[in-house]
């Protein structure tokens, strides 16, 4: 999974349905935490603003 | 800021949005050691909602004029065929606010009563400990151990922490309404005093909004789809027909955009030394996706309960289950009763969203979802398949 940081508005909807916390918000920036992810791609889908790819 | 996170507490609350200002409102209020953490720089910030509050009195918040934007009579439903329904009134009565100054309105209210507040201040982990939770909390670089009888999570949309104590708070991604707005100068409002709401495939399986607020309005709306995102979906009704050029004038001032969980309650809010509070106990309207009325009730509950805890010196589950007791007592069955009618209303398409709006009185003090259906089932009996549910 990876953030694109420009389209990133940094709201939050990802880390709340990343049930392998593999997702973080610090301030304004999502951190990846890549070995716990299993790629349900739920973060994909909540994302308003396509900030997240594969 | 770091001889606050050197001690030691009673009650450590997680998240200063208006769940969490609340609930250590309360705690301290009712005695208790109470530490408010909040990871972000500044309290109130970023916004990620439209801004519209239910009447503060009460919760005996004098609703002023430092935060008030614009003070809400009712609502505009709007279908798709543009045909208005006026909702006055009752609990269409509210405000819309200046969340950034709220929050921090919320926050300052709670310290006067002794709460301590850490900001930029992060929770990375907690685990339990005899008597409680030792929560590890991460302050410029450094990192923490905070003991605390108690934690209240009150961390919003992101839901982490109650999950790191175990509790299942992480939401079905199908059952989080993804949101989009600009706050705007220069809209054409249809009234200043009312919020403007907007049905059909302009969005789907949500709404589109426009919510005065002073010299500005929040034009945003919320969807659950898995192609088209909301922000692409908010461009497109920017230009939209059904707005008859209201816009055509606006600018925006500023952008947010959020998740809102309206799938429901999570299972448990409570375990032994924590409740979960707000938008990560999915206390949301899943109508509307409203949560600051249900995030201050019941943040004042869990403040409560947990300063009645800490007097008796017990913090087991058994205890603090008072505080999912009275919060169900309060709001579990509307909860469930708007889930039910947010799903019908889900699958509605704009036809059958033009007969309801169609056999609706064009002014309501109230909406009584039994009574529209009879009337809509009278009229096109076709539509009784989505509505079996509800009838019965």
């Amino acid at each position: 999974m990876r953030v694109n940081y420009e389209r990133c508005g940094y709201c939050g909807a990802c880390v709340g349905v990343c049930k392998d916390m593999a997702l973080e918000l610090i301030e304004n920036r999502i951190v990846i935490y890549e070995e716990r992810c299993r790629r349900c791609k739920g973060c994909i889908i909540v994302c308003p603003l396509k900030a997240l790819e594969e | 800021m770091r001889r606050v996170l050197k001690d030691e507490y009673d009650v450590l609350v997680v998240g200063a949005g208006p769940g969490g200002s609340m609930a250590s409102y309360y705690a301290s209020k009712h005695g208790a050691k109470t530490l408010l953490v909040e990871k972000s720089q500044e309290i109130g910030e970023p916004v990620r909602c439209a801004e519209a509050v239910p009447k503060l009195e009460e919760f005996h918040i004098t609703p002023s004029e430092e935060f008030v934007r614009s003070y809400i009579k009712g609502g505009y439903l709007i279908a798709p065929n543009g045909k208005k329904i006026v909702v006055r009134g009752g609990k269409t009565e509210g405000y819309v606010v200046e969340r950034k100054i709220f929050d921090k309105y919320l926050a300052i209210r709670s310290a006067s009563l002794g709460t301590k507040i850490a900001v930029k201040s992060r929770v990375v982990d907690l685990y339990p400990c005899e008597d409680g939770f030792k929560v590890k909390v991460v302050h410029l670089g450094e990192e923490y151990t905070v003991k605390t009888k108690i934690v209240i999570a009150a961390d919003g949309v992101e839901s982490s922490v109650g999950e790191m104590a175990g509790l299942k708070c992480k939401k079905n991604p199908m059952e989080v309404c993804s949101c989009a707005e600009y706050e705007m100068t220069g809209v054409k409002l249809l009234d200043k005093h009312m919020m403007e709401f907007y049905f059909g495939d302009l969005s789907p399986k949500g709404y589109a909004w426009i919510f005065p607020k002073g010299d500005t309005a929040n034009v945003g709306l919320g969807v659950i789809d898995r192609g088209k995102k909301a922000i692409e979906y908010l461009n497109e009704f920017l230009e939209h027909p059904i707005l008859e050029g209201r816009l055509k004038d606006a600018t925006p001032v500023e952008f947010k955009c959020g998740g809102v969980p309206v799938g429901g309650p999570i299972e448990r809010t409570v375990d032994d030394n924590i409740m979960v509070v707000g938008d990560a106990a999915g206390q949301v309207s899943p109508l509307t996706g409203g949560g600051i009325y249900l995030a201050m009730s019941c943040g004042s509950i869990a403040g409560e309960v947990a300063a009645k805890a800490v007097k008796r010196g017990d913090y087991s589950m058994e205890t603090l289950m008072e505080y999912e007791r009275r919060w169900r007592e309060r709001f579990y069955n509307t909860l469930i009763t708007e889930l039910k009618y947010k799903r019908i209303l889900q699958r509605l398409g704009e036809r059958e969203l033009n007969i309801i709006a169609e056999v609706m009185e064009d002014n309501l003090e109230e909406i009584d979802v039994k009574e529209i259906l009879f009337k809509v089932i009278k009229r096109a009996p076709s539509l009784l398949k989505y509505f079996k549910d509800v009838v019965a």
